[in-house]
């Protein structure tokens, strides 16, 4: 695909890295080198490779999502609808929500933090970048798995949310469910081992001088997300494990004959579902607050409160999970706690909308697509927010919950929210990531093309909500429509329409980079006078990612080595005093020596497909489960007895001992 | 609030110039007509709701606007036409505090309120009458079990789909499910609450006048779950105490040789099995009771002791009655309302298509989990109605046999 | 670099005072206070980014100590062979103990479902028929004494003792085998008298739990295992003493498991 090729850098001053001649690893296998073609994509440690690989699946599966979406609409377009049966209507809507939220949010979080998240620290990669490719493969095998059920008898059809007893075997007798608890098991072990190894990366792999305070807001927001992944995964863990123990194994944790509580996997799934939901929009936040002072020419407003407002919705985001459960019985007192724990967490969230506005206020502001996309974000997210403000307040909630209103709120805040916001950083780091910009005009349809369509698709479901209308219905009528205005076939029509205009959106999105890709020049090193790190290197980086790494001495690192106050007293006159060139000649003639990557390595991916192996076998065949798990147990040795980075003797020639100096390299030389 | 507000012209222009300023999410408070519409309360608890949302709502349109202006104005205000790159200015902290407090006052403003409703919305110390009802896939069973309120019940009712109680009377709804979860919605009437398996959940229900408040099962419950509707019925308290007269009447069978009675014996060899009609005896004279357990994987099936009662029927989602004839009853006065209602469903008023289309191939009508062929994981138990291969001669003979419960 | 890019002079960070630290912490000056702004912006170094070299790499962070930095983090540097990190604790040290929070709330959500559903034996035996506290106890003893065994075979990797570190591994994966025997027996035990695993709820929280917990059991004698086969035949790739430290970790992390388990499971009565 021409968007997963690396174009050549055109400047190529950085040291020559040592070609390696590699060590085996369990006698058997040497290891990959090749540098290109497939191989060097599939068995690549390169966190800019696996970012873009995290970004083209989810892509993928964005579109898969979106379809099916489509085909909601479609079904909805009118009363009645025959487009989609009952049967398959339900799986499409649990399997558009679990497309959206585990096969392309997430992974599309993790594309960007992936990617970005190292150059913005200033490291050379994550800190453990086998763990890192696997957790990018395990995220695929675990997402195909997920849609096997679609070819092998029907896909889940129990809603995202996959409420006890209904996800039975009586109740959901396919094996959809099955692939849906097992393929999201699966890319749980992706989060997590991807949330450990970026919780690393931040804590112990900055460059000289970047405190914690110096980090650029996506990187916070971030290691904010990695932390909730960290501990909302194995709560869905457990959950995951009940489910399927009952399904598969036939014990009864759900089933009420037996004298189980159904409100048990509620309590489980909200515990992990509710960080989830910062999870898919703080990293969007990020974004924004990357892009929005670039855009303003000024840092971001509130700094400080920016970042601790991000931790404390991190934080107050484990005390919140009962507003999901407003109308299911768990008591006043309850209710009243969650109502006000849950209006509490609107005051952080306030917060940075508030900041960012304010960060624009008194800019200089240049209104690029990237910069669009963002201010679409503060505004639509805006929207998502104060309507989330109106079902904090539990007896309103009752009316709402469960009805279209909540589906308007929610697409407003993770479209207007995660959506709008990945969006601004393709615009905005596409030069750096492919060495081209994403041609403007078109980006600027895109963006009108897609505000029209999310808010014609989202804001007639707040009519038809409070109108009434439940979710998850494959028919609405014309018996309960009512007339006038508000009519409910109506401006059920006018959302689908709106969807098909939110396709449209995308795909001028997709003309766009194969248009940029077959036409654009190369970028300038620095097209939009960026202030962060990962702009100081060349688009794309190199596979080291800075010749030398820098040394930090304020926030916005960049913008202060090429802007200085040259004002009097009280006057203040910012003149530039170097180019994004200058910069990297500079770095680039003190460049370091012998950098050592990790190497490439066939572990990974191989123990990441074992993890389907045994998902069949649970399912079908335990014999099957069992090779399944030989092939994980060989995977683990192959990795533990290979050298994470090959050693100096592998290189050729022979890298030359020249003290304790020369090892720079700030990868992680471990053993994971 | 919005029901006062429709009453004069200058409340209607009040709601018509916060309509202006609230935007889209407030422009549905004065919306006509949805059956389920969430803004027209039509009693005491749905009224609470009401009150306190009414604020929210307009608090968040008026913050919305000011955000949204203020972007407006900054964009146009500070768009670059070539001034010098500004200050590089990281914020003013009391700027932010009181950026931080003001909204949490806000809150504060709102959480007091919203405390106090949602105690008054959980008390069941002044219940006037119980009323049971029961989630199944995919319908609801509504029983009066024996008690003082509702001016008495001696023996109990069972009925489905619709709830009939007495206006201006504090009705407290206990709900369970007997398979998955259900939640019970009237939305002019109260918010919703899910009738979970195992668990016993309360909803206090009032209507301050006769009519109709139509409601859906909210939490998705499977694959009919689209289909699984209810009605509750408000009844001035002298027609509710006819309708209780009417549930409560000795069986009349039908006339020897009608086609009724041919619909009798269809109705005992094709449906008594899993619907019960009271009063139904078989040749020997023994009551018929009827054992669902032995078909329905959820152990019941909705009792048609006096179907044509109610105006509804497979989970009240197709009218018993003709459009016409319902739009009579849905649009009648408060005063004349019961009287319509409480003449049922005559052989002129009777929605044939539908019912037709039902007893030919129920699983076709309405997607339920009844093909012989996919039973295993209920033990050859169906969910829901299943094909029972009547010809049309005997659809006919349950036709009439039906029309007569009453 | 040139001096001309740099011509207020290129600070090594070695040389600020701590009082410029402050100002420089991206926490900003506010407007009114332009001249901190002009004085801030005369003191970052225009790209004068001292050479890396045997020097250079002390003199990282001195301004940058906040939140979790060490100031003096540069003496960790190798200690382990490893690279320089930010805390001074090493990327693997880190990311066990990330690991292990993690699985804290694994083992949280297993013994919060396992309380709720105690009591829920339906015909099925309950806890007080079916415990047989003595042996469990005898078995909880040999787990907490491999907590023992490991803490002596870390000491002995930390000395680089070879043998003793072999020898005290091996005799941690030992009891951990016994306790796994004991609870094999166990489940069998409980089998035979009639608990199944989808007996009741009770049953299957229970297995579920405490088979949770013997998985992990399994996978760190394993663990122990292959890294007695490693350390003999010198595959063990990087610090050994680390990746022995590491494995102690994960094992101490499941005996403290087993003390909670055993004290709600089987101590307190249902």
């Amino acid at each position: 695909m021409a968007i997963i090729e690396r174009p050549v850098p055109a400047t190529s001053v950085g040291p020559a890295l040592p070609t390696v001649t590699p060590s085996s690893s369990l006698g058997v296998f040497r290891r990959p080198v090749a540098a290109t073609g497939w191989r060097s994509w599939v068995f690549t440690v390169d966190h800019k490779r696996l970012g873009i690989m995290y970004g083209v699946a989810a892509t993928f599966f964005f579109v898969v999502g979106g379809i099916e979406a489509l085909l909601i609409r479609l079904q909805l377009a009118g009363p009645d609808g025959t487009v989609l049966s009952a049967d398959v209507y339900n799986q499409m809507f649990t399997m558009h929500a679990t497309s959206m939220v585990f096969l392309f949010a997430m992974p599309m979080a993790a594309a960007f933090g992936n990617y970005f998240l190292p150059l913005q620290v200033g490291a050379r990669d994550v800190a453990f970048p086998r763990i890192n490719a696997f957790g990018f493969w395990s995220f695929l095998f675990g997402a195909m798995f997920v849609n096997a059920g679609w070819f092998l008898g029907g896909a889940a059809d129990g809603g995202w949310f996959m409420y006890a007893p209904n996800s039975g075997v009586a109740y959901s007798p396919s094996h959809g469910i099955d692939f849906w608890a097992i393929g999201l098991q699966i890319t749980g072990i992706a989060s997590l081992s991807g949330a450990i190894n970026l919780i690393v990366t931040v804590l112990n792999m900055r460059t000289r001088g970047m405190s914690l305070m110096r980090m650029p807001v996506f990187t916070w927001m971030i290691l904010v997300v990695q932390f909730l992944l960290l501990f909302a995964i194995p709560v869905i863990t457990v959950a995951l494990f009940l489910l399927t123990f009952q399904r598969v194994f036939g014990a009864t944790f759900f089933s009420v004959e037996a004298g189980a509580d159904p409100l048990l996997w509620q309590h489980l799934f909200w515990i992990f579902g509710h960080p989830e939901v910062y999870i898919l929009v703080l990293p969007s936040f990020g974004i924004v607050s990357e892009v929005l002072p670039v855009f303003s020419k000024k840092p971001l407003f509130g700094y400080p409160f920016v970042v601790f407002s991000g931790a404390a919705i991190g934080f107050v985001g484990w005390g919140v999970w009962a507003h999901h459960m407003f109308a299911s019985g768990i008591g006043p007192i309850s209710v009243a706690v969650f109502s006000m724990s849950t209006m509490a967490i609107a005051v952080p969230t306030g917060i940075k909308i508030v900041n960012w506005t304010l960060t624009m206020w008194g800019g200089k502001l240049r209104f690029t697509t990237a910069m669009l996309f963002a201010m679409g974000l503060v505004v639509e997210f805006t929207i998502g927010g104060l309507s989330g403000v109106t079902h904090s307040v539990a007896p309103s909630d009752t009316q709402q919950t469960d009805t279209y209103y909540i589906v308007a709120h929610f697409h407003y805040v993770l479209f207007g929210g995660a959506v709008l916001g990945f969006f601004a950083g393709f615009y905005y780091w596409w030069p750096k990531v492919f060495g081209k910009c994403l041609g403007e005009r078109l980006g600027k349809w895109n963006f009108w093309v897609m505000i029209v369509g999310l808010n014609l698709t989202f804001g007639p479901m707040h009519i038809v909500g409070l109108q009434g209308q439940p979710r998850r219905m494959y028919v609405h009528t014309e018996s309960r429509a009512g007339e006038g205005f508000f009519n409910i076939t109506f401006w059920n029509f006018a959302a689908s329409v709106g969807a098909f205009i939110i396709a449209i959106s995308v795909l001028l999105f997709l003309i766009n980079i194969w248009h940029t890709h077959r036409t654009a020049p190369p970028a300038p090193l620095d097209p939009w006078d960026a202030r962060t790190l990962e702009w100081m290197t060349t688009n794309p980086p190199k596979a080291h990612n800075f010749d030398s790494v820098p040394t930090v001495h304020a926030l916005d690192e960049f913008f202060h080595r090429k802007y200085e106050d040259v004002g009097e007293g009280d006057e203040h006159d910012l003149r530039r005093v170097a180019t994004a060139e200058e910069l990297l000649a500079e770095q680039e003639a003190n460049a370091d020596h012998h950098i050592h990557l990790p190497s490439p390595s066939y572990w990974p991916v191989v123990l990441a497909f074992a993890l389907p192996i045994v998902g069949f076998g649970v399912i079908y065949n335990h014999l099957i489960a069992v090779v399944g798990a030989s092939i994980v147990v060989l995977a683990m040795f192959g990795w533990a007895l290979e050298p994470s980075v090959a050693l100096d003797t592998d290189y050729d020639p022979p890298a030359p001992d020249d003290g304790p100096g020369t090892e720079l390299a700030t990868v992680g030389g471990g053993r994971p | 609030m919005v029901r006062e507000m429709s009453a004069g012209p200058s409340r209607r222009r009040l709601a018509g110039a916060l309509t202006a300023l609230g935007g889209v999410t407030l422009l549905a408070a004065c919306a006509e007509d949805a059956p389920q519409d969430t803004w027209q309360p039509a009693g005491e608890n749905a009224q609470r709701i009401q009150d306190l949302q009414w604020w929210v709502f307009a608090i968040a349109g008026a913050v919305g606007l000011i955000v949204f202006a203020t972007i407006a104005w900054v964009s146009v205000r500070y768009r670059d036409r070539g001034q010098p790159i500004p200050r590089q200015t990281h914020g003013r902290p009391a700027l932010e505090i009181g950026l931080t407090v003001l909204p949490a006052l806000i809150l504060v403003g709102v959480a007091i309120p919203t405390i106090g409703t949602l105690m008054d919305l959980s008390r069941t110390s002044d219940t006037e009458c119980v009323v049971n009802v029961t989630g199944q896939q995919w319908w609801w069973e509504v029983d009066y079990p024996p008690q003082e309120g509702c001016g008495g019940f001696s023996e109990p009712i069972v009925t489905s789909g619709q709830m009939v109680i007495p206006t201006g009377t504090k009705v407290l709804v206990r709900g369970t499910s007997r398979d998955v979860i259900h939640s019970w919605w009237i939305p002019r009437l109260n918010g919703k609450r899910d009738m979970v398996p195992g668990r016993v959940q309360t909803v206090r229900l009032q209507a301050d006048r006769p009519g109709i408040y139509a409601g859906q099962c909210t939490e998705f419950c499977g694959l009919s779950h689209a289909n699984m509707r209810m009605e509750v019925v408000a009844l001035d308290p002298a027609d509710f105490e006819t309708w209780k007269a009417n549930q409560l009447a000795d069986y009349t069978a039908p006339m020897e040789g009608s086609l009724a009675a041919a619909g009798e014996q269809v109705f005992i060899s094709q449906c008594a099995t899993c619907h019960q009609v009271d009063g139904l005896v078989n040749a020997d004279g023994v009551p018929i009771i009827a054992q669902p357990q032995e078909r329905v994987f959820a152990g019941a099936a909705p009792n048609l002791t006096n179907l044509t009662t109610r105006n509804t029927f497979a989970g009240a989602t197709w009218d018993l009655l003709t459009p016409t004839c319902r739009d009579d009853v849905w649009n009648a006065s408060p005063e004349e309302f019961g009287a319509a209602y409480l003449a049922g469903v005559s052989a002129d008023c009777l929605n044939e298509v539908d019912l037709r289309e039902w007893l030919r191939n129920a699983p076709a009508k309405k997607p339920m989990y009844a093909d012989p062929e996919q039973l295993g994981p209920t033990d050859g138990l169906n969910r829901g109605m299943p094909y029972l291969a009547l010809s049309e001669a005997q659809i006919d003979q349950i036709i009439a046999y039906l029309l007569e419960r009453q | 670099m040139s001096d001309a890019d740099a011509p207020h002079g290129a600070t090594p960070p070695a040389e600020k005072t701590p009082e410029h630290g402050a100002p420089d912490e991206g926490n900003a000056p506010t407007p009114d206070d332009a001249s901190a702004v002009a004085e801030k912006v005369d003191e970052i170094p225009m790209g004068g980014v001292p050479e890396p070299g045997p020097t250079g790499e002390a003199q990282r962070a001195d301004d940058s100590n906040l939140l979790t930095e060490l100031p003096d983090h540069a003496e960790h540097r190798d200690l382990h062979g490893g690279h320089a990190t930010t805390t001074g604790l090493s990327n693997n040290k880190m990311g066990m103990w990330l690991f292990l929070g993690s699985e804290c709330l694994l083992f949280g959500g297993l013994i919060s479902t396992y309380m709720l559903y105690r009591g829920r034996q339906a015909d099925g035996p309950g806890p007080d028929q079916i415990y047989d506290i003595p042996f469990t106890s005898v078995s909880s003893f040999v787990l907490l004494m491999s907590s023992l065994t490991m803490v002596l075979a870390v000491s002995s990797a930390t000395r680089n003792d070879e043998r003793n570190t072999k020898l005290w591994l091996t005799i941690t994966a030992l009891l951990g085998a016994t306790f796994v025997g004991g609870q094999v027996y166990e489940f069998t035990a409980f089998y035979r008298e009639g608990m199944g695993f989808t007996t009741s709820l009770f049953s299957s929280s229970f297995f579920t739990l405490t088979g949770f917990h013997g998985a992990h059991v399994t996978i760190g004698i394993i663990m122990l295992m292959a890294l007695v086969g490693m350390i003999s035949r010198q595959r063990v790739v990087g610090d050994k003493a680390e990746v022995v430290e590491l494995v102690g970790l994960y094992w101490h992390f499941v005996d403290i498991v087993w003390i909670v388990i055993f004290t709600l499971v089987y101590l307190i009565p249902a």
